[in-house]
């Protein structure tokens, strides 16, 4: 069986690799799309690098009571700290509203019920980075954990790298389009070829399996080369953080792929029509999760948290995010999990469809 | 000889259309069996319930015989399908497509070779191995089509209407093949709605009409059934009614028509009717141009037995 695994795998990836329009999609278009985030964003990069962040606490009896709180605080914003992050003040709910309102601090934290509640008025970097590290400081006490938060100040998480993670993950996602395809062409429901595929002395499975294999080459020479054009054309630094984006890369484009697979497997209609619906998923998914502007992403995080937590997209992303918020990897390895979930189902949900069908028509 | 096909009361019924409707009839080892009906008689619908492709709601079938199933490899692997609809992969060569196909049957890659540069042969695209199937014409591309579906030399072929829309030459080297096949051994079902290719090529011919089978047998035995034994068309000046009214009222002819100056008569048997008529024509003074003599068609057979034509 392994013969015929092999000789699936090599005419599915020969016959993926010179369709035009799927190479597009997958190779071309990100590459296109570098280009211009780095034309368009190359001189805000230069303006807009986070600064030290003015922020405001509210001086309550539960702050004060609240070592954890004070002493993260406390030593985030000493001026003797090269991983420094605020400039705060302590001061009654009152002022803190009234600095917020005057626009000399981008937030303020008070502390109800052991819980940390963030107030701000706009959304941008800075807050989304004041919510994280809030969040990042409640669940270190929920664990019971040393507090480990780095000093991002000076990780150059800037627009320009935002753009680069959410095109990252719309090429993962882009992926979708391969498994497809995958699908379209072994099944008899599907197309002229996947009758001929359907009547071969081949278990469906396996041959699909093969095809899905062979997709997933193809995703990552992709990938590769975006990784490629972007490091050494467009000079973008990934820094020591390399190996690390590219695993999330590689388990992103198997949430990617599969979420291909499924919507292949249960949508009964034309390849231009699937790859609509993938094209779709992937830019509502990279635009909820940050991809026109990272504000979008933390008011969804904070409005309807749901939305993300089920949005692939959005766990690349944020994930990505993780390697400059936090000094541990577990955010980071909770969104490879995340993914790894995600693809399960994906296959469940595409294994399932694919063995109730014999067909009522083909 | 050997029934390689047994099919018991298939009845298949889309919502409320019964496409298949308790249809029975075998297919011999080494025969050639036609299955004739107009676009929508049930055709396609009768082959995929054969390859389990679709469910069917009543009825048994046997291959080789054995259940067919959807898991039925043993006999898959004897099999071979010519759709109607071109299935090859554009991004393909000629070479890799047929490679491709033979390959989900034939593990062994040098015995592939073999079957492939045979497949090649004989639908005769030689010249055409390297060439992408965008490259080809309509014929060309039905001969690939019919390449990839046989290559792995099954010993049962299915060809669901495979000369559609394709030029005379390559319609011929289409036939040619099949006999080949059938000279070397397989047995084969051609569906069509072209009846002088059933003419040609099939030993056997089952005849069906939304779904039911009408008629089956030899060519020859079916012809019988529509109760012609021969047709001639006059191309005829005026003729008076008189005339048509004293050929109708003669013994062996069926039914006469005149429509325009195409004077057709249609007889049930007997010897010398052209001489007869001609005599007749001779005798009463009227003038006549060209003159034609047919043997009864299958259409004529199926005009019989539905009221419509074949192609309709």
């Amino acid at each position: 069986m392994i013969d015929m695994f092999i000789h699936n795998f090599k005419y599915a990836f020969k016959t993926l690799f010179r369709n035009k329009p799927l190479i597009f999609w997958t190779y071309a278009f990100p590459l296109i799309m570098a280009t211009l985030f780095n034309l368009a964003f190359s001189d805000i990069e230069n303006k807009e690098k986070l600064d030290i962040i003015n922020i405001a606490i509210v001086d309550n009896e539960e702050f004060q009571q609240n070592i954890v709180f004070n002493k993260a605080y406390e030593s985030l914003s000493d001026e003797k700290n090269e991983d420094r992050l605020f400039e705060t003040k302590y001061v009654t709910r009152k002022e803190a509203k009234k600095l917020l309102n005057d626009g000399e601090i981008d937030g303020y934290l008070e502390l109800k019920d052991g819980k940390p509640v963030i107030t701000v008025v706009n959304n941008g970097i800075n807050q989304t980075v004041i919510k994280y590290v809030a969040e990042e400081v409640a669940q270190a006490i929920f664990n019971q954990e040393e507090v480990k938060i780095k000093d991002i100040s000076s990780s150059n998480l800037s627009y320009t790298m935002i753009e680069f993670y959410t095109l990252i993950a719309m090429t993962c996602l882009y992926g979708g389009i391969l498994g497809t395809y995958a699908i379209n062409m072994n099944l008899a429901n599907m197309s002229s070829k996947g009758k001929r595929v359907s009547v071969a002395p081949v278990p469906k499975i396996k041959v699909i399996l093969s095809s899905v294999c062979a997709s997933y080459l193809v995703q990552i020479i992709g990938l590769m080369l975006l990784f490629a054009y972007t490091g050494f054309v467009i000079k973008v630094d990934y820094g020591s953080n390399l190996l690390m984006i590219i695993v999330l890369a590689l388990v992103g484009s198997l949430a990617g792929l599969t979420l291909g697979v499924a919507v292949s497997s249960v949508f009964k209609t034309s390849q231009d029509s699937k790859t609509g619906i993938i094209i779709a998923i992937t830019m509502l998914g990279c635009f909820l999760s940050g991809m026109m502007g990272i504000t979008l992403k933390y008011y969804i995080d904070k409005s309807v948290p749901i939305i993300n937590k089920l949005n692939p997209a959005s766990m690349i992303t944020d994930g990505y995010y993780s390697l400059y918020y936090y000094e541990t990897l577990d955010r980071f390895k909770m969104n490879i999990v995340s993914l790894l979930v995600f693809s399960v189902i994906m296959i469940t949900i595409s294994v399932v469809s694919i063995k109730r069908q014999k067909y009522e028509t083909v | 000889m050997e029934n390689i096909i047994e099919i018991s009361n298939l009845t298949k019924i889309y919502s409320e259309l019964k496409a298949v409707d308790d249809l029975s009839f075998n297919v011999k080892e080494g025969e050639i069996l036609g299955l004739l009906g107009p676009n929508g008689s049930g055709k396609s619908t009768t082959m995929n319930c054969l390859l389990s492709l679709i469910k069917y709601n009543e009825g048994t079938i046997k291959i080789f015989g054995k259940k067919m199933s959807p898991d039925s490899y043993d006999i898959k692997a004897k099999i071979g399908v010519v759709f109607q609809d071109v299935a090859v992969f554009e991004e393909l060569s000629v070479y890799d497509n047929i490679d491709y196909f033979c390959g989900l049957y034939i593990k062994d890659k040098k015995t592939r070779a073999e079957y492939v540069e045979d497949a090649i042969k004989l639908v005769g695209l030689e010249d055409y191995k390297k060439f992408y199937p965008k490259k080809l014409s309509g014929g060309l591309l039905r001969r690939l089509n019919i390449a990839c579906g046989i290559a792995h030399k099954p010993k049962l072929i299915l060809l669901d209407e495979p000369t559609v829309a394709v030029d005379p030459q390559s319609r011929n080297n289409i036939l040619d093949g099949i006999k080949k096949l059938r000279d070397e051994g397989a047995t084969i079902i051609y569906t069509t709605h072209y009846m002088e290719e059933v003419e040609i090529l099939c030993d056997r011919v089952i005849i069906i009409d939304k779904g039911k089978l009408l008629a089956s047998g030899t060519t020859d035995e079916l012809k019988k059934l529509a109760r012609i034994e021969e047709k001639i068309t006059i191309e005829v000046g005026k003729v008076d009614e008189k005339y048509i009214d004293i050929i109708k009222s003669w013994d062996s002819v069926e039914k006469v028509s005149l429509n325009a100056n195409l004077l057709v008569i249609t007889y049930s048997e007997g010897k010398n009717n052209l001489g007869n008529i001609m005599d007749y024509l001779n005798k009463e003074k009227i003038k006549y141009n060209k003159v034609y003599s047919e043997r009864p068609t299958l259409n004529d057979v199926f005009l019989e037995l539905t009221g419509k034509e074949l192609r309709d």
